[in-house]
């Protein structure tokens, strides 16, 4: 009787051994933590369902500097993913450090995708100097965000259920000023040490009047740099916007109905979706694209993309590339679930559909904000968690929580910015 | 020992004498791994430090021009200031707290044992744990010390007080162990010392001044040196509670290495701030050690 049961284990232990190795594993990293997160894994699931051949083994890693240096590092020496998530912000850096791998046209084509099936935009800065390198998943952009209840308080509601007449920067500073004599907080806004939050809205907002950041390597923002930050100073000094506020609690003051505006990314939307499910949000809320505060709408934003690492010396083999390809177009094809993460889907025919349009709160944002977005500015020190926007990280917030003038920090950051600028990059 | 020694063999000293072979064969393990995880990437640190290296590919050899760069580098002076500034702030605050704490508890009577735990605990939890619980506890709108006293502080944010903040947290974190070193030294001290001190009258404060304070000395010593280099390598801290902010007030030399090194991914040159620092310490600690010797006879 033992005999057969040791038997039977190891008939079921080798049948299980074949079946595994059948499966070609493809490893995938990403930066993904929050709402978005849970996201992915459900894409990476439903891949791991809809096949027997290819299993996508995900992990996930601390957003930032941590989750960047660990992809650059661990490829250098062969030990990288098979795919990888990338902010596109960084995608002419790493691309000019030989650090990703390129996209033929063929490997593209082979698994159903082609660059007219991406917007436009999201297309061009995957590409970099003629090659792709990457597979974009959506835009970020920063998008405003309203309490209902709270605006109405304030005699700011319009008739359309949209908060009235926010076309300039006065009328938005008087919005806002209204909304402080009811007692509420008007903007709940990221303003703690290392924030990223003021770089992205300064970067909207020179956007907004016709202004770029960096251009050949020389900061082109000319007296707009100073001009804006001590606008969103003045946002601060005049307690629009809280001081020393750190991420978490940003979120929390919105969330909780303390607050009638909160600028943020897109990314929060699953956040105030999924509370006024649960009963946890009880106020009205909505989400509008940035509005129009000088010229244009501009709005600072950034895009996901998947990329394949260049694992030095142990390049991806053909089956692995072949099981990655697959994924790439599965979660393009399925690029619906992860709209519902409030990013806009960077795949025109998703973004285009009669159920996407019909999402809410989404549709409200989406086509304007995405149509509108400025990148950070091209370069081997920009992009997500580079070294250009740690520059700004430390001396924008302390402009705006009053800790240092704003001609101050402006000149600090450009000392900064210029080594970055005149240095040569580090591969 | 005493049966080596009473042994017919006429010269004993030479039955004592180390075989190598043994020796060696004991010694491997612990060698290899010292080598292979501590000596080699020194060596390749320094070698680095010569080169203007990226992240991930090593570049050409540039000789001392990574350091001369950082003799003119006001970031690395500033952010040497403030690692000694911290270190002021924690050095002799945790040598003494640790002693107060350890005469105190072993005076406790019933409760001593309870006490000694209660300072150790902390000393016992993850960096990364005690400084999530001082985040919560010195949140400036959620956290319980502003809401007992109204303030609006915001701790970590403040550049004349995130410093402060993070030498507190340091102390709190890991005073325990400074406490258990002083208790042993405690325990050292024979009780006939002071059964005598107190026949010739010793009372209270003198009690102190001439027989446990002297009797202390060399654990004192002890914890001074080793607080003065763990102070100077503050790196966990800072990253975790202020992320070397507000606008670098708080950024440490490895903080600055740091960023340095995997933020603008330039590991030449970070590598010549980690030599540099190492010979700042290496100095420090020898001056250190002369001046307490130097006062101890």
């Amino acid at each position: 009787m033992k005999r057969t049961l040791i038997g039977l284990t190891l008939l079921t232990a080798s049948a299980l051994a074949t079946s595994a190795s059948a499966q070609t594993t493809i490893t995938f990293w990403d930066l993904l933590g929050g709402g978005d997160g849970a996201r992915m894994q459900q894409i990476v699931d439903g891949f791991n369902k809809s096949q027997t051949a290819f299993k996508v083994q995900r992990t996930t890693l601390a957003w930032g500097v941590p989750y960047y240096t660990k992809v650059r590092t661990s490829s250098a020496v062969g030990q990288g993913p098979d795919v990888a998530i990338l902010h596109l912000s960084r995608l002419s850096g790493w691309a000019d450090a030989k650090i990703l791998r390129p996209i033929a046209p063929a490997e593209l084509s082979g698994v159903g995708m082609k660059s007219s099936g991406f917007f436009p935009k999201l297309w061009s800065a995957s590409n970099y100097k003629g090659q792709n390198y990457a597979i974009p998943l959506d835009t970020h952009p920063m998008v405003l965000y309203y309490n209902k209840d709270v605006l109405a308080k304030a005699g700011l509601m319009g008739a359309n259920g949209m908060p009235k007449s926010l076309n300039s920067l006065a009328s938005f500073e008087a919005a806002m000023a209204a909304v402080k004599k009811t007692g509420a907080l008007p903007v709940s806004f990221e303003t703690g040490p290392n924030a990223y939050m003021p770089w992205r809205l300064w970067l909207a907002l020179i956007g907004q009047q016709g202004g770029s950041i960096i251009e050949n390597n020389k900061l082109t923002y000319g007296k707009l740099g100073a001009s804006t930050l001590t606008t969103i100073s003045n946002w601060g000094k005049n307690g629009y916007v809280g001081k020393n506020v750190d991420y978490p609690t940003s979120v929390a003051q919105f969330v909780n109905g303390k607050a009638a505006f909160m600028l943020n990314g897109a990314w929060e939307v699953p956040t105030l979706v999924d509370g006024a499910k649960s009963g946890k949000i009880k106020f009205g809320y909505g989400v509008m694209p940035l509005p129009k505060l000088y010229a244009t709408q501009n709005t600072w934003g950034d895009s996901h993309a998947f990329v394949i690492p260049n694992n030095v010396g142990k390049p991806i083999a053909g089956d692995k590339l072949k099981g990655a390809m697959q994924f790439l177009a599965y979660a393009n094809k399925n690029a619906m679930i992860w709209a519902s993460g409030g990013l806009v889907p960077a795949n025109l025919s998703v973004a285009n559909s009669a159920a996407y349009k019909s999402m809410k709160p989404n549709s409200d944002y989406a086509a304007v904000a995405a149509q509108n977005v400025t990148y950070d500015p091209l370069g081997w020190y920009s992009g997500a968690a580079g070294p250009l926007e740690a520059a700004s990280a430390k001396y924008f917030p302390a402009a705006m929580n009053g800790q240092l003038p704003v001609d101050r920090a402006m000149g600090l950051f450009e000392t900064e910015a210029k080594k970055l600028l005149t240095a040569t990059p580090k591969p | 020992m005493t049966a080596i020694k009473s042994s017919a063999t006429p010269k004993p000293r030479k039955a004592t004498a180390p075989v190598w072979g043994p020796v060696i064969f004991l010694l491997l393990p612990f060698l290899a791994v010292y080598v292979a995880f501590f000596i080699w990437p020194a060596i390749q640190t320094i070698v680095l430090s010569l080169t203007n290296s990226g992240l991930t590919e090593t570049g050409a050899f540039v000789g001392l021009t990574n350091f001369k760069t950082l003799m003119a580098d006001a970031s690395f002076w500033d952010s040497l200031r403030h690692t000694a500034y911290f270190s002021l702030l924690t050095v002799i605050p945790l040598t003494a707290v640790g002693m107060m704490l350890a005469m105190l508890t072993k005076a406790g009577g019933r409760l001593r044992q309870f006490a000694q735990a209660v300072f150790f605990i902390p000393y016992v939890l993850p960096v990364s744990v005690a400084t999530l619980i001082w985040q919560w506890v010195l949140n400036p709108s959620l956290g319980v010390v502003n809401a007992v006293t109204g303030s609006e502080t915001a701790w970590f944010s403040d550049p004349a007080l995130a410093m402060p903040a993070v030498a507190a947290v340091t102390i709190w974190w890991t005073v325990g162990f400074n406490m258990l070193l002083f208790l042993a030294g405690l325990q050292n001290i024979p009780q006939d010392v002071y059964e005598a001190a107190s026949l010739d009258g010793a009372q209270g404060f003198q009690v102190f001044r001439y027989i446990t304070w002297p009797s202390l000395w060399p654990t004192t010593t002890l914890v001074l040196t080793l607080q003065l280099v763990a102070s100077f390598k503050i790196f966990s801290q800072v990253y975790l509670l202020t992320g070397g902010g507000p606008f670098d007030s708080t950024r440490v030399v490895l903080v600055y290495m740091y960023n340095t090194a995997f933020t603008d991914t330039n590991a030449g040159y970070a590598s010549a701030i980690a030599v540099a620092f190492f010979i700042a310490i290496l100095l420090l600690t020898l001056v250190q050690n002369f001046l307490l010797s130097r006062t101890r006879s």
